[in-house]
């Protein structure tokens, strides 16, 4: 009986407040990205880019996908960097991985050729 | 029998640290969003009525992490916040009351998120920082607003972010550079997030997408004292 109590218990306790999973990992992000907006400079950039880089290398979330704006972010810092190739390749990368995103890509493309 | 109370009471106390005082469906909270099924958010640059002049940046920089997170599509942040300051679309204030069709045009967005930083406002002897924001989801088709909930949060930095989660020891490279204000300022921003999206319905990318309209929804207005232990 005591056992029951004690089972019924924890799944009680489990089933009450269950997280879930994160759909994303992603890495240092948040310092990442605040760093770039308060220095602006070489360091914090070369950080954001590997922080991007890792998020799309090892992503441990559920989807098992690069989260969204990731992609498009990374390649307008390698065009900030005059990076124009590789910076024009992942903002397509972010249109193949998301399709909502394709007017404002396009849009963006189509300011670059200006 | 003591046993059985002791459990039972066990029991009343850890369910009720899940639920609100008059419990409201996500449902008939946010109709509007279950009906409307907006897929993409554009996160528009906050509004700052703050006497902190570097809040509204900083903040923008922490939305795109909760949203995404909740299964939406989030416009990237970084690229249109560019796109928005070449536009002369940099103060939110301009848009609020007027349609948002062109930047359904340019961003493809269905929704736009506002948020208006009320106060900002740091205690130095008390190590709190009090925080009063209004978070605003509007369709971009309609105008309507189908998402909408005001924090005051205190927020007590006295508890040390610690060595673990995202905010854990940098070792690295950049770990010089960032200072640890800073770290902090991003960290109370972060949980502001995460405890007021808390109940914002799933995007299309979450497993409970729809599926969670019978949970919970949080009051419109909520106050709450939070630490960097809340998750």
């Amino acid at each position: 009986m005591k056992n029951l109590f004690a089972l019924l218990f924890f799944i009680l306790l489990f089933s009450s407040c269950t997280v879930q999973q994160p759909l994303y990992s992603w890495s240092k992000y948040e310092q990442a990205s605040y760093n770039y907006l308060k220095n602006s400079d070489a360091n914090s950039a070369q950080f954001l880019i590997e922080t991007y880089q890792k998020i799309i290398d090892k992503q441990e979330g559920t989807r098992k996908i690069v989260p969204p704006g990731v992609y498009a972010d990374y390649g307008f810092i390698l065009l900030q960097l005059d990076k124009e190739e590789e910076g024009k390749t992942m903002l397509l990368k972010e249109v193949e991985t998301y399709p909502e995103s394709k007017v404002f890509i396009t849009n963006v493309l189509k300011m670059l050729e200006q | 029998m003591k046993k059985l109370l002791l459990v039972i009471s066990a029991l009343g106390i850890l369910l009720s640290g899940c639920t609100t005082t008059a419990p409201v469906s996500k449902f008939s909270a946010y109709r509007g969003l279950y009906e409307a099924r907006p897929v993409s958010v554009l996160i528009m640059p906050p509004i700052n009525r703050s006497t902190n002049v570097e809040a509204k940046e900083y903040f923008h920089s922490t939305l795109n992490v909760p949203i995404a997170n909740a299964g939406y599509y989030v416009i990237p942040p970084f690229l249109s916040m560019e796109i928005l300051k070449r536009e002369s679309a940099f103060d939110s204030e301009l848009f609020f009351d007027v349609p948002l069709t062109k930047f359904g045009e340019v961003f493809g967005a269905d929704l736009a998120l506002f948020t208006v930083i009320h106060k900002w406002d740091k205690t130095g002897l008390l190590s709190q920082v009090y925080v009063e924001i209004e978070y605003i989801l509007k369709s971009i088709a309609t105008n309507e607003i189908l998402y909408t909930r005001k924090g005051n949060i205190t927020y007590d930095t006295s508890v040390s972010t610690g060595a673990s989660g995202v905010f854990g020891a940098l070792a690295d490279i950049a770990a010089s550079a960032i200072n640890t204000a800073a770290t902090k300022y991003v960290d109370v921003a972060r949980i502001c997030n995460a405890y007021t999206f808390k109940d914002l319905p799933a995007g299309k990318y979450s497993p409970v997408y729809l599926t969670d309209s019978t949970q919970v929804a949080g009051p419109k207005e909520f106050t709450v004292r939070l630490n960097s232990q809340y998750k």
